[in-house]
């Protein structure tokens, strides 16, 4: 690795163990197993385990109901996959791939990598979720019902991701990536307001067509493959694939990789099916856009990784550069221009993971080692530091009952931690340092410049593109942030109207992180010229008072449940900026897989 | 079965799926919609079995009967329940007109065939001459998705694309493996469930399922 | 070429001239019957025919040739195309002039002198008639071509004999999508071009709607006569042409006299069935409102499309 900045496996892993100790004893017996033996076995019982503990976790949640017991169990399966990607990222590098169900099953460095960002994604939203649950179920969003729902569709979700990583038949990825799509469907619309039923059909009708043109394409390769003389049994089995690419007619091919990119593409966020995008992330609850955003986008993207081997194979690596980079400057283009006069803070998220997908793509296009090292580099801190920052959306969105950037104004008098750690990761997320993403933002656009004739214009154009996106994006950051803090009106008016129990312990339920961050929320009763009409605030005190009975079992807990999970993401992605050493032999064998010289 | 009435029984299959297609184009009422698209189902099913008898792997007649009870039984079922519930009948107004829509039907057969010519080429035979039919339906599929604006045309156009694709895949190489064929039945009813369910959703909350109703989020 | 082939011919022309007054009566008498009507009787036609015949000519003020030539030149083509198709038999004298080509421009040749006619009657109703007869022409006449083309590719000829003997030898042919698909989009045109429904009423005479009877509104007497003629026999020639080209079955395709009479009476009995079967059909249909027919022919134009795709891409054996 050329550039300075590295990685941690070790702070990463260290910092998120405590969350994860509950299951850490499965993991563990994995780690002592495997290391020792190459018994099929262990490999196949590595393969298994996200998997199945994530379908376990669903189907405990379908019999158990979403209760405060059962809410943080919720962890025992990202725990389980971050185990076994931390097995996996220590064992692959050196012993080679590990396979399983004869073949169907596989784990190289690449699914390694992937599998460790999602384990810690994983994490962080679940550790985010019983906190925003409460707030949802105290705001009548949602009601048990609802709640066990989002449980079962969460870990299904996960469920599907890890399949989509660790099988080496590319007709059962497609299967699996599709069936992220149904699965998030609902959780997309939970809220059943317009916005969101608009949104979950938008998303599952431009998803399930981008994808199923995918699909298309893989039975082309497939066909491809089956003329070349490959058996029926491995003639979608990657491996086989890669090894005999050569013997693929490039016509075919051609056409195939061509719709892949665009199948795959629409799930990645990529131009031209992109649409979906802004409206499913921006109205999922936010640990599962943390999760749509920052792992999803990323699965998507590796089976581009995948195919991209073949095709420049079988085509010359011309051909998927030049598709990937135009896709990659479009996008930047497009998410750039709706970046510059975005008025809602979820939507701007959802841009931004749009910006990074397409800096993922334009590092895919360069293709060197070099930029696929960095291009993966980028996907572990873009998914870190976008669920930090969607995750703590989800606490604004409870605090001030709006998405509107122009209603929220003083964030940080308010909320210091919440609006510190808003402010953080969108900083890593624009690429400063100690953050990851600034070496390897940095990574990809030397790349690009120093890499294959024709991609320097693009690069160039890019960097232009993510200077307007950094500029809007700083600016409507700071309007959230700075300033004075209108808020407290309501609630301090709320709290005059009605002087009996349950507001009271509605107001410091409110208040609660911000007593936690240790400043005095002297709630002075600022004049009316404010960002929020009164009647918007007078709403947010009189929602919970209701039903704020259940809510209010939360307040202890309220504050370690908002910001250790904030935290715990923030410092892992500037770790991973740090230093990447622990990681640094699974990072070159995965850019090996994909990366040319 | 002499390769002769094979040919021809292909022929046949793959015109009857063709024009299902574009029937779809031409009708307005949703109801006609369902029943194309279960006839399309039939003359899939058809062509999965036609070509298991003719190169004697009889495990894809199991296939065919699972399609024609999945695509002519089961999605025609579920839509027909939206209908009913939505109590809707008509696409009124699409995006494209009518006879728009036909002549783009045309050009996109036109294209179909234009795109599918290094797909025939490779190895030439009866079935892989018909894939262009497979490639039009995905193209006029799509072309439904994106200018229908009930939310049950939507649907059909999505599964007009479905179909279009596992037509390709028979025709090209008889069918992908048999695990993979399965989760992609398997997603694909669930597809439309969600959509089922989204359905009746939107008409809950917008009181219709026009598309065009979704107007909330925008930039 | 022999005196079979000649005489073909020439029965052709008697059968198609006296017959298609007797079809049109055939048609109105199914449909009274299914209408619960007594009806006229199938006669009939012939009965007005020779009444307007006996009435004197008459032409309005300020007419010229074009409305005093047009009812001889529509059955004159008509009575051309029917010497060329192969109705009855395809080995006849004037088989190397019956391309379909042909056939198809001298159909399209008389309704173009019919449209000429009624504008140049210079009322308003002769004028509506023409215009909107004329967009229905130029939408079907690309269909037709179409479909030509369509049916000529597995016979490697435009040739209609050659087409027609190619059916007769090879009927797989005939259910091939092709096929199949060019044989919906010409039933569709022919529709069409004979103005019944549901693209026009042929016994109506609403302002709103009519099309070949605002054109002729002004004639009288014989003039009438002829044109309701040339009318009958080109829908008689049309649907024999249909048969023709897809239940071929039955005609001569060799010069052995016997097989004459029998195909001309299958040819009888054919266009006869498929006339009553339109007539029935028709009591089911409403008239498609006007600006609903571009879709109807947009449609027709598509299948006749997809027709000459499909022999391309699906070109059996």
């Amino acid at each position: 690795m050329t550039f300075a900045a590295a990685t941690s496996a070790a702070a990463t892993s260290a910092a998120l163990a405590p969350a994860a100790a509950t299951s850490a004893s499965a993991a563990s017996a994995f780690a002592a197993a495997a290391p020792a033996g190459t018994t099929s076995v262990a490999a196949t019982l590595l393969l298994t385990a996200p998997v199945a503990a994530a379908l376990a976790t669903a189907a405990g949640y379908a019999v158990l109901g979403w209760r405060p017991a059962t809410a943080w169990a919720g962890l025992v399966s990202p725990a389980t996959i971050l185990g076994c990607a931390v097995v996996l990222a220590v064992r692959v590098p050196g012993h080679g791939p590990v396979t399983g169900y004869g073949g169907l099953a596989r784990a190289d460095a690449l699914s390694a990598w992937i599998l460790l960002v999602i384990g810690a994604v994983a994490v962080l939203a679940c550790a985010a979720s019983p906190a925003y649950l409460a707030a949802e179920n105290a705001a009548g969003h949602t009601d048990a019902r609802g709640a066990r729902r989002y449980g079962i569709l969460v870990h299904a979700f996960l469920a599907a991701m890890a399949v989509a990583v660790l099988v080496a038949n590319l007709g059962v990825l497609w299967v699996a990536i599709e069936a992220t799509t149904i699965v998030t469907a609902f959780l997309v619309g939970h809220r059943r307001t317009r916005a969101s039923v608009e949104a979950a059909w938008k998303y599952v009708v431009i998803c399930s067509a981008g994808i199923a043109l995918a699909f298309l394409g893989t039975i082309l390769i497939y066909y491809a493959a089956r003329q070349a003389g490959i058996s029926e049994a491995s003639a979608l089995d990657w491996p086989v694939l890669v090894a005999r690419a050569h013997e693929l007619d490039p016509d075919v091919t051609r056409m195939g990789i061509a719709l892949v990119i665009l199948g795959f593409g629409a799930k990645a966020g990529l131009v031209p099916l992109h649409a979906w995008l802004p409206d499913a992330h921006s109205q999922a609850p936010a640990p599962v856009s943390a999760l749509m955003s920052g792992v999803l986008l990323a699965v998507s993207f590796t089976a581009i990784l995948r195919y991209k081997v073949i095709a420049d194979v079988a085509l010359g690596p011309g051909f998927a550069r030049t598709l990937l980079a135009g896709a990659a400057v479009l996008t930047l283009a497009l998410a750039a221009a709706l970046l510059l006069g975005q008025r809602d803070y979820k939507r701007m998220l959802a841009y931004s993971s749009m910006e990074h997908m397409s800096l993922i793509a334009l590092g895919a296009a360069t293709g060197t080692r070099l930029a696929i090292s960095a291009v993966l580099l980028h996907i572990a801190g873009h998914g870190l530091a976008k669920s930090v920052a969607f995750c703590s959306s989800g606490h604004i969105l409870h605090l001030r009952h709006t998405t509107r950037i122009g209603r929220v104004r003083g964030l940080l008098s308010q909320a210091p931690v919440l609006a510190a750690a808003f402010g953080l990761a969108v900083l890593a997320l624009l690429g400063f340092p100690p953050f990851s993403l600034f070496a390897s933002e940095l990574a990809i656009a030397r790349a690009g410049f120093t890499g294959p004739a024709g991609l320097g214009w693009a690069t160039a154009a890019a960097l232009v593109l993510v200077l307007a996106a950094f500029a809007a994006m700083t600016a409507r950051t700071a309007h959230m942030l700075l300033g004075p803090a209108p808020g407290q009106n309501g609630g301090a008016a709320a709290t005059l109207v009605q002087k009996d129990t349950p507001v009271q312990k509605d107001g410091a339920a409110v208040a609660v992180p911000v007593h936690d961050g240790g400043t005095t929320t002297a709630m002075p009763d600022q004049d009316a010229a404010t960002a929020m009409p009164a009647r918007h605030g007078g709403g947010i005190a009189a929602a919970p008072v209701q039903d704020g009975g259940t809510a209010v079992t939360v307040p202890v807990r309220f504050g370690a449940a908002v910001w250790v999970p904030l935290a715990v993401g923030l410092a892992a992605c500037a770790a991973l900026g740090v230093s990447d050493v622990p990681l640094s032999s699974l990072l070159s064998t995965a850019a090996a897989i994909t990366g040319g010289p | 079965m002499s390769t002769g009435t094979y040919t021809q029984l292909l022929d046949l299959a793959c015109g009857v799926f063709l024009l299902a297609a574009v029937l779809v184009l031409w009708r307005r009422e949703l109801t006609a919609f369902v029943r194309l698209f279960a006839v399309q189902g039939v003359a899939l099913a058809a062509i999965a079995a036609l070509s298991g008898i003719h190169e004697h792997r009889f495990e894809l007649l199991a296939v065919a009967v699972g399609i024609l009870v999945l695509r002519a039984g089961v999605l025609p079922y579920l839509m027909r329940r939206v209908l009913a519930t939505s109590g809707e009948t008509r696409e009124t107004e699409p995006l494209v007109n009518v006879a728009a829509s036909l002549l783009t039907a045309a050009a996109l057969t036109l294209l179909a065939y234009a795109a599918a010519r290094p797909l025939v080429e490779l190895a030439p035979s009866p079935a892989t001459r018909a894939l262009p039919v497979g490639l039009a339906v995905v193209l006029i599929g799509f072309f439904t998705l994106v200018t229908r604006r009930r939310a049950l045309a939507q649907a059909v156009g999505f599964l007009l694309l479905d179909n279009g694709i596992t037509a390709v895949a028979f025709l090209a190489t008889s069918g992908v493996p048999p695990i993979v064929e399965l989760g992609v039945s398997f997603d694909v009813l669930l597809a439309v469930l969600v959509l089922q369910i989204l359905t009746t959703r939107i008409h809950a909350t917008f009181g219709g399922t026009d598309i065009d109703d979704l107007r909330e989020l925008h930039d | 070429m022999s005196a079979v082939g000649t005489v073909a011919v020439l029965a052709q022309i008697v059968v198609v001239v006296a017959g298609a007054p007797l079809l049109t009566g055939l048609m109105r008498q199914v449909r009274a019957r299914m209408e619960g009507r007594a009806g006229a009787g199938v006669g009939q036609p012939w009965r007005d025919l020779r009444k307007l015949l006996r009435k004197q000519p008459i032409t309005p003020v300020g007419t010229g040739p074009a409305f005093r030539l047009a009812p001889l030149l529509l059955v004159a083509t008509t009575l051309v195309v029917a010497a060329l198709v192969p109705l009855a038999s395809t080995a006849t004298p004037v088989r190397d002039s019956a391309d379909l080509l042909v056939v198809v421009t001298l159909l399209a040749l008389g309704t173009v002198i019919l449209a000429l006619a009624g504008l140049d009657t210079g009322t308003a109703f002769g004028g509506m008639g023409a215009s909107r007869e004329m967009t229905v022409v130029a939408l079907v006449e690309p269909t037709i071509l179409l479909s030509v083309v369509a049916l000529s590719i597995p016979a490697g000829s435009t040739n209609l004999p050659t087409i027609v003997a190619h059916g007769v030898h090879d009927p797989a042919r005939l259910a091939s999508p092709a096929s199949l698909l060019a044989g919906v989009a010409l039933a569709v045109v022919t529709l069409a071009e004979t103005g019944r429904l549901p693209v026009d009423n042929p016994s109506t005479h609403l302002e709103l709607t009519m099309i070949h009877e605002a054109m002729i509104l002004e004639y009288a007497g014989p003039d009438l006569a002829l044109i309701e003629l040339g009318a009958q026999m080109r829908l008689t020639v049309l649907l024999g042409l249909l048969t023709s080209l897809f239940v071929p079955w039955g005609i001569a395709t060799g010069t052995a006299a016997a097989a004459l009479p029998l195909a001309l009476a299958l040819f009888a009995g054919k266009v006869a069935l498929l006339g009553a079967g339109l007539a029935a059909a028709e009591v089911f249909w409403a008239k498609m409102r006007l600006f609903k027919v571009p879709e109807l022919l947009t449609g027709s134009f598509l299948l006749a499309l997809l027709a000459v795709g499909a022999s391309f891409f699906l070109p059996g054996n």
